[in-house]
This record gives C-alpha cells, sequence and structure tokens, in this order.
C-alpha cells in the first residue's frame, strides 16, 4: 500500500467511524452502518499461490474465487447456474455455444472479451511447476470464436461434464496477465480478474488480503476489505474467534462445536460436504504385507474375499464413530457422496453395525480366528483421522481382527500410500484417506477411487487399493459419454450400485463443514468447504 | 581381586570404606525435601513396573478400549464396570491406566535412554582425556557441534529420518544425550589422569584399557551419577515433547506426551482432564528426578562438605 493510499485509508476509516457512529445513533445497527466494515476470517489451511491456475486445492480455490470468476457458477449446494457466461446452449454432441455476460469489466477497466476466455482456457495447462493442473478440465476442448461475446467449446467426444468442468477455470484477463508468471501474480502484477473483490495481497504463511471491487457487474459486496488469515492450529483458531481477532473461523473442530453453538457471542452453521472418509483395501496383491496371521505368518490376502469385505463393514459402527468421536459433525455413508447429489444411487443405505454377523462371515471365509491387520493413515489431514482409525481398530479388534494403528505425517502418508511400495505401486494393505467430489456429482469419485487403475485414460488415478471391476467401468465410460442429465444420473446410481455392492471400498461418513461466526454475521454454509466472502452477510 | 593387591599404589584413593555408604545416605537424608522427591520416585516406578497389575484396563488392547466410553469426566464407569477416577480420553481410553502404563513406557524410554548415552558419552569422553591430540579434538568438536545444535530439533530430525517407535525414540536420545556425558567425564578425567595413581598403574605396565577403566573411571563418576539423574529428567521431557509434536511414540500405545497432546484439543471445550492428569504425571515425574539429582549434586560435591 503506498503512502497516498495509506492515507486515503486512514481517511475512509475516519469518515468510516463517523457514519458509524451518525448511524447508531439513527437507526441502532442499520445494515448500512456496517458497510463499510472489514472482514477477517480464519482458514484453517494455507492456499499455495494467488494464481488460479497453479495448484488445484481446495484454499487456493477458494480465495481465488474472490478475484476471479468461471464461466459457471456453482452455488452453495453445487448445483450450476450462470457465471461470466450469461446462457448457453447445446448445438450437438460435441458441440457447446456459450454467450458471455455484456457489460463485465475487469479490474483495470477493460470490458470482458472471448479472447480472454481463450487467453485463460490455453493457460490452464502451461502453468510451469504446477503442481496438480487443472489439465483435466481443459483436455480435449477446442474454443472458436464467434463473436465478441460468444463462443462455441468442441470436445473431442461428448462430454457430459462441461459445466462441472468450466465451473473450475478462473477467467483472467489476457491483457493484464499475458506474460505474468505465477511468481508475478503472487505478488499482484497481471492478477486482474473480473470478481466482487480485487487482490490487495498475499503473504505466504500469513495471510490473504481483497478489497470491494464497487465497479462489479452483480450485486454489490457489504465488506470495504477482507482479510483472510491462515491459523491451522485449532484451538487457536478457535480462540482468535472468541478473542474478537477473526468474524469468521472456518473448519470448526468437533470438539468445540458444541459449546460454540451455545456461546451466546458466536453463531455456528454448517452443511453436509461433498468430502466421503472412507477404507481402501489392497486389491492388488496375493500376499499383503500388513496382514499377517495370528501366529505372524504370511497369509492370502484375505481382501479378495467378498465375505471377508462384507464381514469388516458390518463390524464397524458408523453411529458410534459419528457420536463419540464426531461429535455429531458427519454422517454415515453408504456411497460416494450424500444421496441427496445427483447420480446417486437411493438404494444403497449405509451398512448397519453387525459384529456377530461379521464374526460369521469371516468364520465362512476360512478365518475363523481372524487375523492381524495394521491400518494405515494421515494425522491431521481430515476430521478426527486418527481417532477414526482408532476406532476402527477397537471395532475391528472385537470381530476377531487384531488391528494395529499407524498414522504418518500427510504428505509422507500420502506419497507411500500411492506410490511407496514396489514398482511405484501402493505400500499399505488397508488405508483411511478421505475424497470430496469437486463436480457435485459422483462420476469424478468412481472414476478416481475405484475406476481400473490406467494413468493413460487417467482412471483410477486415486485407486490406492487397485480395485477394479470391469462392469462398473463399463457403466462409467458409458455415463460419462452421455450428455443428457437424467439419463447421466441414472446410470452414475448403476456404477455406483455396482461398486459398493462388491465393496470397492468401506465408506465410513460424509463430513459436514462447519463455520463459526461472531453473533450479527449470517454464514451460508457450502458443501464444497469453500469459506467465501460473498456467503458472509451482516 | 587378588592383581590389585600387587599394585596397592594404584588403589584409587576414595575406594569407600564401609561406613562411607552409611554417612552418604545420612547425607542424603540430611534435606527432608529430597527425601519426600525420593519417596515420590520410588512410588512412581514402584507403580509403573506393577501398572499391569494395578491398572483397570489395559489400554493397549483394542478389544477392551470401547469408543463408547470417551470423553468421560472423572468418576463415570466405564461400560466394563470399572470406574474411572480420572476420566477418559477422546478414544475411551481410562486414564488411570493410561497413565500407569505412560508412566512404564516414559521412564523405561528416559532410563534406557539414559544407560546407553552414559556408557557411549563415558567411553568418548574417557578416550578423549586419555589419548588427547587429535583424537580428543575429533571428538570433543563433534560434542561442541552437538551441544551448539537444540536437542529437540537434533530429536526431530532424527525420528521424521527414522520413523516412529519406542526403539527409535531410544536412539534419538541417546544421540542427543551422549555429549553431555562425554563433556563431564572428560573435564574429570583429565584432571586423574595427571595424578600419581595413574602414572604408578602406568609404570607397572598396566593397559591403556585397565587403567582408563578400572583407575580413573570410578574416580569420575560422581559428577556422571549427577548429570545421570538431571539427563533422565530431560530424556522423559523431551520424549513427552516429540510425541506431543506428532513425531513420537505410536498412538495405540500411548506414552504421557501422547497422552497430553491427544487431550490439547479439548483444552477449549472444557474437558481439562483429558490433558491435565497425564501432564501432572509428568510434572510429578520430572520434579522427583530432580529433586534427587539436586540433593546428589549437593552430597558428592566434596566442595560443599562441611
Amino acid at each position: 500500500m503506498d503512502k497516498n493510499s495509506t492515507i486515503a485509508y486512514r481517511q475512509a476509516t475516519t469518515w468510516r467511524g463517523v457514519s458509524f457512529a451518525v448511524a447508531a445513533i439513527l437507526a441502532g445497527t442499520s445494515p448500512l452502518a456496517l458497510q463499510a466494515q472489514e472482514l477477517k476470517i480464519a482458514m484453517s489451511s494455507e492456499p499455495s499461490s494467488a494464481d488460479p491456475h497453479y495448484h488445484n486445492l481446495t484454499p487456493n480455490n477458494q480465495v481465488v474465487r474472490h478475484v476471479f470468476e468461471p464461466l459457471v457458477f456453482q452455488d452453495e449446494f453445487q448445483a450450476i447456474g450462470p457465471g461470466l457466461a450469461a446462457n448457453w446452449k447445446i448445438i450437438d454432441d460435441v458441440t457447446w455455444e456459450f454467450k458471455l455476460r455484456a457489460n463485465v469489466k475487469f479490474h483495470d477497466g477493460s470490458p470482458l472479451t472471448v479472447e480472454d476466455v481463450i487467453f485463460s482456457l490455453n493457460r490452464v495447462p502451461n502453468v510451469p511447476k504446477s503442481p496438480a493442473p487443472k489439465t483435466a478440465y481443459v483436455r480435449g476442448k477446442t474454443i472458436e470464436k464467434v463473436d465478441d461475446l460468444t463462443f462455441r467449446v468442441k470436445t473431442a467426444k461428448p462430454e457430459a461434464l462441461m459445466l462441472n468442468h468450466l465451473a473450475n477455470i478462473e477467467i483472467m484477463s489476457a491483457k493484464a496477465a499475458a506474460t505474468a508468471t505465477t511468481e508475478d501474480i503472487n505478488a499482484g502484477k497481471g492478477n486482474i480478474g473480473t470478481g466482487p473483490y480485487q487482490f490487495v495481497e498475499f503473504v505466504p504463511g500469513d495471510r490473504f488480503v481483497v478489497k470491494r471491487n464497487d465497479a462489479y457487474w452483480g450485486q454489490k459486496q457489504p465488506w470495504a476489505k477482507v482479510t483472510f488469515k491462515f491459523i491451522k492450529s485449532d484451538p487457536t483458531r478457535v480462540a482468535a474467534l472468541l478473542s474478537g481477532d477473526v468474524d469468521v473461523i472456518e473448519t470448526v473442530p468437533t470438539a468445540d462445536a458444541q459449546r460454540l453453538s451455545k456461546e451466546p457471542k458466536v453463531t455456528v452453521s454448517s452443511a453436509l460436504s461433498n468430502r466421503l472418509v472412507y477404507l481402501h483395501m489392497d486389491r492388488y496383491r496375493a500376499e499383503t504385507p500388513f496382514v499377517k496371521g495370528k501366529d505372524g505368518a504370511q497369509i492370502k490376502n484375505p481382501f479378495h474375499d467378498l465375505k471377508v469385505r462384507q464381514a469388516l463393514t458390518k463390524a464397524i459402527n458408523r453411529p458410534a464413530i459419528i457420536d463419540r468421536i464426531m461429535e455429531g459433525e458427519a454422517v454415515p455413508a453408504s456411497q460416494m457422496l450424500p444421496d441427496s447429489y445427483a447420480g446417486t444411487s437411493k438404494k444403497l443405505k449405509p451398512t448397519a453395525y453387525d459384529l456377530d454377523g461379521a464374526k460369521k462371515l469371516l468364520a465362512e471365509a476360512g478365518f475363523p480366528n481372524g487375523f492381524k491387520l495394521t491400518i494405515v493413515g494421515p494425522n491431521g489431514r481430515y476430521t478426527n483421522d486418527t481417532k477414526i482409525i482408532e476406532a476402527v481398530a477397537q471395532m475391528f479388534t472385537r470381530a476377531g481382527i487384531e488391528t494395529a494403528v499407524e498414522t504418518l505425517p500427510p504428505a509422507v502418508f500420502f506419497s507411500r500410500a500411492s506410490s511407496g511400495g514396489p514398482d511405484k505401486q501402493p505400500e499399505f494393505s488397508m488405508i483411511l484417506a478421505g475424497w470430496s467430489a469437486g463436480t457435485g456429482e459422483p462420476s469424478d469419485s468412481l472414476k478416481s477411487l475405484l475406476g481400473t487403475y490406467d494413468t493413460k485414460l487417467g482412471r483410477g488415478s486415486a485407486n490406492r487399493g487397485r480395485y477394479s471391476n470391469p462392469a462398473m467401468d463399463a457403466v462409467l465410460d458409458k455415463a460419462l459419454a452421455t450428455v443428457d442429465f437424467d439419463k447421466r444420473s441414472a446410470m452414475l446410481a448403476e456404477a455406483s450400485e455396482i461398486a459398493m455392492n462388491d465393496i470397492g471400498l468401506i465408506p465410513l461418513h460424509y463430513q459436514k463443514n462447519s463455520w463459526a461466526a461472531k453473533k450479527g454475521l449470517k454464514v451460508t454454509a457450502r458443501t464444497d468447504e469453500y469459506t467465501l466472502a460473498m456467503s458472509v452477510k451482516p | 581381586m587378588s592383581r590389585v593387591d600387587l599394585t596397592p599404589v594404584a588403589k584409587p584413593p576414595t575406594a569407600r570404606p564401609q561406613g562411607e555408604l552409611r554417612r552418604f545416605i545420612q547425607r542424603f537424608a540430611e534435606d527432608r525435601v529430597a527425601l519426600v522427591g525420593f519417596g515420590l520416585l520410588v512410588l512412581i516406578i514402584l507403580v509403573a513396573v506393577l501398572a499391569p497389575v494395578i491398572a483397570p484396563q489395559n489400554p493397549y488392547d483394542l478389544g477392551k478400549v470401547d469408543i463408547m466410553d470417551s470423553r468421560q469426566p472423572p468418576g463415570v464407569k466405564a461400560g466394563d464396570g470399572f470406574t474411572m477416577w480420572l476420566g477418559s480420553d477422546g478414544v475411551g481410553r481410562d486414564l488411570v491406566s493410561g497413565i500407569l502404563y505412560g508412566l512404564r513406557i516414559s521412564l523405561m524410554v528416559g532410563v534406557i535412554s539414559g544407560v546407553l548415552a552414559a556408557t557411549l558419552g563415558l567411553f568418548l569422553g574417557l578416550t578423549a582425556a586419555y589419548m588427547g591430540g587429535r583424537v580428543e579434538t575429533l571428538i570433543m568438536r563433534i560434542v561442541d557441534l552437538q551441544l551448539s545444535l537444540p536437542s529437540v530439533l537434533v530429536a526431530l530430525i532424527l525420528v521424521a529420518l527414522l520413523g516412529k517407535g519406542v526403539d527409535k525414540i531410544i536412539l534419538a536420545l541417546v544421540v542427543v544425550q551422549w555429549a553431555y556425558y562425554a563433556r563431564t567425564v572428560r573435564g574429570s578425567a583429565l584432571v586423574e589422569r595427571r595424578k600419581e595413581y595413574v602414572e604408578a598403574a602406568r609404570s607397572l605396565g598396566l593397559s591403556h584399557a585397565r587403567t582408563v577403566f578400572k583407575h580413573i573411571l570410578p574416580n569420575c563418576l560422581a559428577p556422571v551419577i549427577v548429570i545421570a539423574t538431571v539427563q533422565t529428567a530431560h530424556a522423559i521431557s523431551l520424549e513427552a515433547t516429540l510425541s506431543f509434536l506428532g513425531v513420537g511414540l505410536p498412538q495405540t500405545e500411548p506414552s504421557l506426551g501422547v497422552l497430553i497432546a491427544n487431550g490439547f484439543q479439548y483444552m477449549l471445550s472444557g474437558k481439562y482432564w483429558i490433558s491435565f492428569f497425564p501432564g501432572l504425571a509428568l510434572l510429578l515425574t520430572i520434579v522427583a528426578i530432580n529433586l534427587v539429582g539436586d540433593r546428589l549434586r549437593d552430597v558428592l560435591n566434596p566442595r560443599l562438605e562441611k
């Protein structure tokens, strides 16, 4: 911030104080008085960059969404709606035509045109050193300009998820960002979007700051300035809210959720998330290293037997985990996404706890005395992850499977769980992990977690159990090539049923996301875990 | 010990007559506070050793720990029927049992790593003092390097490299502790080396090893005993620190540090007991060891002799 703007800011602050006092005298706390306030939000994890195309990571996507906007918006339930594109139509199976909103201006005053869209979609696969690019969202798509505000997207084959993909691509200004590197954008150079807020600064390890875009095309925002602070430690984040250092916190720790909801100074809002927490089992080795007989000898991999898998899922008391470990902040899971989402199966229900049934199935499968197992998971990636694994280990042990627990720092865990074994294959026999469905429907989860592992097709990219079921793959492929929404949803439900009845993975629960804010602020809870200033209303 | 009779001149001057041990005990007992510390320490060691007998639950047996008992305040009955006098933690572990078993692990880690570090430190320190020259320079520069780095940092790096487990923690603690022993024993040995009895032993043709370990070592032990008590307390708290940071002992076999870390997230929600009681146990253990160590220092220091 240079000197002049500092002075301007101070004057604004003074004026704000006066107007607040006047307004308070005239009308109590009117919304007008609150309009000029600053909003401080504490995030539980930190973005790695301010470049919208650099790293496809929830904290990154959520902060850049204030500055940059996609062509298609997803609302708090991840339902699709118009964004920078006012409307669209399907010309044929492989051609879509989009019309841009007129009169949208970038923060530097230049108008939004098709050139900016072409630039942005071409930039996505070409960001150097990107740890997780958004390339999958633009693969196989070519753009043709029709006029300044109209363009067509052609795909190599029918692309059912066109809109879900475009909802993840932020549009940058071609003029401002043409030569900007990721480092430039982090420093504010070329960080020009159309969003309701303008970029101010990004200080890694500390904060991300934006200010209101007064020329915004959409609804005017109530906050003059928004600061995102990165506070990883759960108790510290709660303490920051209670002491008034911040106005809103995300990821309310489950241990504090109940107490905070009784706190008079605080309001808590929560939404069922699209994140599934599940167990993945080794399905590719004949003998698996973290499973041993009761005498310690190597035995054949028991997870190839459907009865063993059924026994495992029956041995888990999901309501107990949710009540005692998650303190109510989760819902028992039966498939990849809660069945309120499109493409899920209404027939699948969470497996009921049945200890005797589990023991009987184990005996039938040839393990009347069970076996020894080590479950491995991350410590600190998902809500209460370590404790969930301990609880599952307790339940498996009761069913006769003597279970040990090993937890690793998340970065170490994910690299070993994905490629720590021989030939860069998954190392562990059973892992706990979570998956959030960014597209708001189950195709992405089914393809990544349960599709037959194939790097060329981009299938099974997170299939750390190497589950493979050609019948599921066939239905899923058909669904992904079906543009008709209802037909596709029915096929995805069918694919979910095939995989879940075969127990390709053991679903535990869907996390709830919760936010806490100081009294007087209203936070609209979102299923995609994004904490947006646009969702906070005075 | 017939050979010692052959070399009466080389007999270490501090070899104690029978009455000296009694005088030592008497002097130690003069300080009431130290006596209380000693009593506490004996009690702690006793309950730690007897944990499997007196603990109401085996907290390592996942078949016995039940999440339905989790987060219960002190005094509530567990599903298995016994009363959890100090409450339970986030996964349903009875805290009395958890603390007893935790003390076992913490003391075991502290003592084993202390003994190993003392052995290594004594050997290298004596070698440095006796050999002198390049060997001494090399060993003592390594000691300087080791002591210039914060021990938590060194231990963190080691555990990150080695992985989790009791053996790895012990190894890391030995690495961060041996230098203290080496430096202390070298200081005393340098003084002893120039004394006449050492010269006498050498002139009788005794081997280097015999001279060092039979004659010099016993005379350097007093400061080492003091260092050992301080370092054991230090090792216990370092292990707790590492476990608190999540790189120490496994979750399912909790030491005191793991128990404290488990309760940390419940602090703000008013469930104080999960962290508080294990923390209290850790505090009492370290205070007891330090009281005994302080008194030992006073008693063994000839300059403070009345």
